[in-house]
């Protein structure tokens, strides 16, 4: 067990050596310098051009920049180009305030996921069956910006409410439930769309786990035991169909975080998707390249846990 | 299981694996609409290719009319302002026209045929790499190189470029490699199936593995059958079933993928069109021109459906362990 | 079965919370009338987020938005568009001029030239009523001095950083003459009284030969014969408090000036300071400004936001610096945390700023001018424009520019107000004239004349834009209505073209001596009106017989890879300006090197000389007439194709208006009044919000003819 989980943190960290490294060049091997140094603007000479590249450092090889850079991304002092904050504080802002969104859209991913994944595989080939099917792909085939532009025109309009950002803009003096649920509201659009797709995925999955596993041999021998059907399907064949999605553990980070982007620019949401796809557009290089870099990290720890799980639960795979 | 995969193998009932699942697909009636739909969609597709493209094409999608811009579905061009020869071919303009004047029907032609090619090759892209990179790590996994010193397996750095690929948020990556390169949309393909192979690569890996263990392929090596030839006529063959189902569902997130990044202004460039980029070049009119989204946004989700849904029957007859007893 | 059971109650109770959230919510009705503290709030909105909050260090729009509420400048423009103090009460410009004095030539009465015998001269001169030295107030003699000063010096290679060498220079004797008013041309008038003395000083007789070749160049500017010296006193406003109490006064001033020349600060506005040569303090309320050289453009730059100098000064920098751990030396007030928490003189001071959600700002009841009627003033992050519209329509924002196709829907809509303001600023089609098809001047004249701009104003803007001949502000009276713009003739077009050698060959494609008139127009993605133009153009040329490819590139690709380095043949662009008459920097041949702005290589000697006039004529009738001159000839040459200028359609809540306080002491409202800029917020200190309209909605329409 000890020698795997030292070998898998091994390469973990190999692994995320070279994320650090592609990121970074990425980056900097595109055209186009951070757009805080505008060239197209008539109030800059040459030489005040130079004079920010010296002062963000780029004039200096790649390597010394990779050096620099990682050195202040960890001690903290790295700050954004655009407006000079440390860029780790505005990640961690940035994450906090798309956790609810996350967590809530986890949440709604799980709770409905299974129920349907499981009615309709019990219900194979009904009516039901077929018509949440094409339900719950109708849902993931609508473009989601088309989706989410309809929803808000349609929630605005016959209900007169707001829906845009993280609360009702401008109230003040409300008591703390209100203004809890009043967050908790401005929630609901958002992550009800980010979660269909979620919902969509996990449930076929579900359902095709559950249909594998309710005609094998150990659940026909409990069946013929004489157990009720409840207890066959929810303690015997669900466990055992569950088992794959320990592998699903570590890829809902990147799913979440790069779906985000979409969302969170058309509610207004202040989160870590609108962040990086802001500091892409305006070239924030050391933005751009922390969000890949956590992101990296928090997506390696996941299938770290994932792998890990799986060698304990399917002996048959082995490394 | 292991009589129903001997089954299999020796045909004892008499009809290939191939056919038993097509029977199982045509008894689902929601999948068959759907590879119907599919199927209709490639005639679009050809039809546009032939009637929209080239220079001087019979629906054409790039003349700008400015004095008939934003004209409801239906309508008559203006008999004074548009001279002739640049009045739509039909009389009407069938669906409309959009912010410069240009027949939205002829574009929905040509954007059909584009937003159908991006899917494919993208996925096309994908499955080739996850297929070879998955069967090398698969099959020849235990191999190992000396690479400055380092032992490291064949599998060991697949499964780490799996992994690498894997940490970055797939849609920031596309995202920031579509910003940096020049766009067009080559890069947008080439993209798009450059940070989705991994998903086939692991599973056919995986599938290898497993398939590795059982029974009947020690039981072709011990009849003697040599290595590559065993991967090749045995082990690829029951891979490929989901790589097809993922595949199909693949074209369908493709062209998903490829409407975002036009939302996002990263798009496919004009003037080519596709129904991506009709969609978010619509969405400033949606007030004004609803049918500048409607149309696109319905046809996008009409076709991302249907192949969901044909992907999803494939799912469902390929798998022997969805049969029912 | 306690599993199941779970498993299907889970999804019901967490719908069933989420839906009950929404009846927490208040409604648009719930807020407009039964909230009166969102009466008191101005909302506006914005598509990006502000970046800093100190107008010396930052130029985007949203950051502009803000600094403009929070902070005041000296001047700024009144309705009619002529200068209007704001923290300064009145000024004076006049000039300090300096003619140097060269031993080794003579007097027109044959003797040599000596300090004294040069000051006699003219003083005799002067008494006796010389037109030339009719604005001269005083002469004096300036001894000899020495100078030091650190000259950059000219890079060896391209992408070196230049280095600064101190450099001592010896400076001889002058005649300083203090005049009543500017005049760019009063040495070559004094000249004939002086015998041509003038003209025949030579600054290399001053240059000491040991100096290395790369500062030539510039010793010689600083050791130049003549010099004119500007001078603007500004006479300050008293009273004046800053939003912490403290009084502001001259130090505020020359603190902010230093701030911005301060190269740790990395400030965007140095080019408009760098001519400053000093600013001196005579006074707590005085201000003293001398020009290293004529500039009249620099005038309009002490409209800057003035910063508080107690709040920032290197005292204050250095405990900021020590309290958060920070080097002291580093430490400048780009790394200030005044930048997002800024203190100013201005109408609103700041109050909060939650990053990419809003920003708030509150009354200062302190104003010199007397408090707004507003007590708050928030402005929303909102980075999608649907969203923005949808949110303006709910009336949870008080302000939106509409766009043109959504004008003729929303004009005649009662809820809200429509001004519509040309904007300051052109589109247009450049052309690379470093390329051989695009020298013929008739070839440029002929692509101008396939393009039907009337129709791109009336169907791509909807008619909300004129067109524009010239490279002046058409709100100016730099701006020349005489001059006309070219005609839509593509029949005249196809005879310009076959005049400069241009035949259609067996493919209906224009050649000339075997090569096709080919080229590839280019413009940035994510613009809609230019990739408009772009498609347009490529059209009307294509019937013509030229064979153009339309090219759209990502916004920093487009600069980087083509613009700045010349790599282009046509290009569509949009200028965006300020107020004054200084087209040196797009049109001047010095400004036609990679990474400059004349990218199209521009290069005519008499606008040149036009141009440098402008710059330097105080006078602004004299100026006005010269920029006409200077309209006339790039119209003539036509290295752009000048389109059109967009109007803009702001809309508000109808529910906006002004209020003063009439004769009976009761509110008194009244419609907006705009100046020629179409600056709504010109008069924002009297806006106030109803309840319920009170006045019909506004409907303006400006037009500059």
């Amino acid at each position: 067990m000890f020698p795997f989980l030292l070998k898998a943190l091994w390469r973990k960290f190999w692994t995320l050596l070279f994320v650090s490294i592609v990121s970074f060049a990425v980056i900097h091997l595109a055209p186009g310098s951070p757009s805080q140094i505008d060239p197209l603007n008539p109030r800059f000479t040459p030489q005040q051009l130079e004079r920010y590249r010296k002062a963000f450092g780029l004039d200096q090889p790649l390597y010394v920049q990779y050096g620099r850079f990682y050195k202040q991304f960890f001690s903290g002092e790295l700050r954004s180009f655009k407006d000079n904050q440390p860029v780790l504080r505005k990640i961690l802002e940035r994450t906090v305030n798309s956790l609810p969104l996350f967590v809530v859209e986890t949440i709604l991913i799980w709770c409905f996921a299974f129920p349907l994944g499981i009615a309709t595989a019990v219900k194979r080939n009904s009516l039901f069956d077929r018509s949440m099917t094409v339900l719950v792909f109708a849902l993931i085939s609508i473009p989601g910006f088309y989706l989410a532009y309809l929803a808000i025109i349609f929630v605005v309009q016959s209900f007169h409410v707001d829906v845009i950002g993280l609360r009702t803009f401008g109230r003040e003096g409300v008591g703390a439930f209100s203004a809890m649920m009043d967050r908790t509201w401005h929630l609901v659009l958002p992550s009800v769309l980010g979660a269909t797709a979620g919902i969509a995925v996990l449930s076929r999955y579900v359902r095709s786990q559950m249909l594998e596993v309710i005609n094998a041999d150990y659940v026909r021998s409990a069946r013929s035991k004489g157990l009720s059907e409840d207890r066959v399907l929810y303690l015997h064949a669900l466990r055992n169909g569950l088992l794959p999605f320990v592998t699903m553990l570590g890829l809902l980070i990147p799913a979440l975080i790069g779906g985000s982007v979409i969302f969170e620019t058309i509610f207004a949401w202040p989160g870590i998707g609108r962040l990086g796809y802001e500091a892409i557009l305006s070239r924030d290089y050391p933005v751009i390249i922390s969000i890949n870099f956590l992101a990296a990290v928090l997506t390696l720890v996941g299938t770290l846990v994932s792998d890990l799980l799986y060698v304990l639960v399917d002996p048959r795979i082995r490394l | 299981m292991a009589i129903e995969q001997v089954e299999v193998l020796s045909g004892i009932h008499g009809d290939s694996p191939s056919r038993i699942a097509w029977r199982i697909f045509l008894r689902n009636r929601v999948a068959v609409a759907g590879m119907v739909a599919v199927l209709v969609f490639f005639a679009v597709a050809l039809t546009g290719l032939m009637l929209a493209k080239g220079e001087h094409p019979i629906f054409d999608p790039r003349e700008i009319r400015l004095p008939d811009k934003l004209k409801p579905p239906l309508s008559v061009p203006n008999p004074e302002a548009v001279p002739l020869e640049l009045r739509p071919r039909l009389g009407i303009y069938l669906l409309g026209t959009d912010e410069l004047g240009r027949d939205v029907f002829a574009r929905m032609l040509e954007g059909s045929f584009v937003s159908l090619a991006v899917g494919f090759v993208a996925v096309g892209i994908a499955v080739a790499i996850g297929l070879v990179l998955g069967g090398i790590a698969g099959y020849y996994g235990r191999v190992s190189i000396g690479v400055w010193r380092l032992r490291l397996t064949v599998d060991t750095l697949i499964t780490g470029l799996i992994d690498v690929m894997l940490s970055f948020p797939s849609f920031f990556l596309i995202l920031t490699v579509v910003a940096i390169l020049r766009p067009s949309i080559w890069n947008i393909m080439i993209v798009i199936g450059l940070t989705s192979w991994e998903g086939t690569a692991r599973f056919v890996r995986a599938e290898i593995l497993s398939l590795r263990e059982q029974e009947f392929v020690q039981a072709a090596a011990a009849l003697g059958a040599a290595g590559p030839r065993v991967v090749v006529h045995h082990l690829i063959p029951n891979s490929v079933a989901p790589v097809l189902v993922s595949a199909t569902l693949g074209v369908a997130g493709a062209i998903l993928t490829e409407s975002g990044l036009s939302f996002l202004g990263f798009g496919v460039p004009p003037p080519d069109a596709t129904w991506g980029n009709i969609l978010s070049d619509g969405k400033r009119y949606l007030f004004d021109a609803p049918w500048l989204t409607f149309i696109p946004g319905t046809a996008i989700f009409l076709l991302v459906l249907a192949f969901n849904l044909f992907g999803e029957g494939l799912r469902e007859a390929l798998n022997p362990k969805l049969r029912q007893g | 079965m306690p599993v199941k059971r779970i498993l299907f109650l889970a999804p019901t109770l967490v719908s069933f919370f989420l839906i009950l959230s929404y009846f927490w919510v208040p409604t648009f009705e719930d807020q407009a009338r039964g909230d009166p503290v969102r009466l008191t709030r101005y909302i506006s909105s914005s598509i990006g987020d502000a970046s800093i909050l100190n107008p010396t260090l930052s130029a985007d729009s949203a950051s502009s938005e803000v600094n403009d509420l929070v902070f005041d400048g000296l001047i700024d423009r009144d309705i009619d568009l002529s200068f209007r103090g704001r923290l300064a009460e009145s000024w004076r410009i006049f000039e300090e001029a300096y003619l140097a004095v060269d031993e080794s030539h003579r007097l027109p009465d044959g003797a040599s030239v000596t300090a004294e015998r040069l000051l006699a001269h003219l003083e005799v001169a002067r008494r006796t009523g010389a037109p030339s030295l009719r604005l001269v107030e005083r002469i004096e003699i300036e001894p000899p001095k020495t100078v030091t000063e650190k000259i950059e010096e000219e890079p060896e290679a391209k992408g070196k950083p230049a280095r600064m060498t101190p450099v001592t220079l010896r400076r001889p004797a002058r005649i300083k003459f203090t005049l009543a008013e500017v005049d760019q041309d009063f040495f070559k008038k004094l000249d004939p009284l002086l015998g041509g003395y003038i003209r025949r000083l030579d600054v290399s007789r001053f240059l000491d030969p040991s100096l290395p070749p790369g500062v030539k160049a510039r010793a010689a500017e600083l050791l130049s014969p003549v010099e004119h010296n500007p001078v603007i006193i500004f006479q300050l406003r008293k009273g004046v408090r800053f939003h912490d109490g403290h009084e502001f006064d001259s130090r505020d001033v020359k603190f902010t000036y230093e701030t911005i020349m301060d190269p740790k600060n990395l400030s965007p506005r140095v080019p408009d300071f760098e001519p400053v040569k000093s600013v001196e303090l005579p006074g707590p309320y005085r201000v003293r400004i001398t020009y290293k050289h004529l500039f009249q453009p620099g005038f309009e730059s002490w409209g800057m936001g003035i910063l508080p100098e107690h709040l920032l000064n290197e005292g204050e920098l250095r405990r900021e610096a020590l309290a958060l751990g920070r080097d002291p030396e580093k430490f400048s007030v780009r790394d200030s945390n005044f930048n997002r928490m800024p203190i100013g003189t201005g109408l609103f001071r700041f109050g909060e700023w939650k990053t990419d959600q809003f920003i708030k700002l509150t009354r200062f009841e302190d104003y010199w001018e007397g408090p707004a009627n507003f007590r708050e003033y928030l402005i929303r992050i909102i980075p999608d424009l649907l969203t923005t519209e949808v949110t303006f329509y709910a009336g949870t924002s008080d302000g939106y520019a509409a766009q043109p196709h959504q004008v003729a829907r929303l004009q005649n809509d009662r809820r809200f107000h429509a001004v519509s303001f040309l904007a300051l600023g052109y589109t247009y089609i450049g052309y690379n004239m470093r390329r051989p098809i695009f020298q013929d001047a008739r070839v440029r004249r002929a692509l101008g004349m396939a393009i039907n701009t009337d129709e791109i104003i009336r169907y791509i803007l909807l008619g909300h834009g004129e067109k524009t001949t010239g490279p002046f502000p058409k709100q100016t009276d730099y701006y020349d209505p005489e001059v006309q713009p070219l005609p839509y003739d593509p029949g005249g077009a196809a005879k310009l073209l076959a005049e400069a050698g241009w035949k259609k060959n067996a493919d209906g494609v224009l050649e000339r001596n075997g090569k096709p008139l080919a080229f590839t127009i280019i413009t940035n993605s994510g613009n809609e009106e230019r990739n408009a133009i772009m498609v347009i153009a490529q059209n009307a040329w294509r019937r013509l017989g030229i064979q153009v490819q339309a090219l759209t590139l990502e916004w920093a690709v487009f600069i980087n890879q083509r613009i700045d380095k010349g790599d282009f043949d046509a290009v569509v662009l949009g200028w965006s300006m300020d107020l004054n008459a200084d087209i040196y920097q797009i049109f001047h041949s010095s400004q036609t090197g990679h990474f400059q702005l004349n990218f199209v290589g521009y290069q005519n000697p008499k606008a040149d000389d036009l141009i440098v006039r402008i710059r330097q004529e105080y006078n602004h009738d004299r100026q006005v007439a010269m920029a006409r001159e200077l309209h006339g000839l790039i119209a003539r040459d036509q290295p752009y194709t000048f389109l059109y200028v967009r109007k803009s359609l702001s809309l508000m809540d109808a529910k906006v208006v002004r209020m003063v306080p009439g004769p009976d002491g009761r509110p008194q409202y009244l419609p907006f009044r705009l100046n020629k800029l179409g600056r709504i917020g010109f008069d924002f200190r009297e806006w106030v919000k109803t309840p319920t309209p009170v006045l019909p909605p506004y409907r303006s329409e400006l037009s500059q003819s």
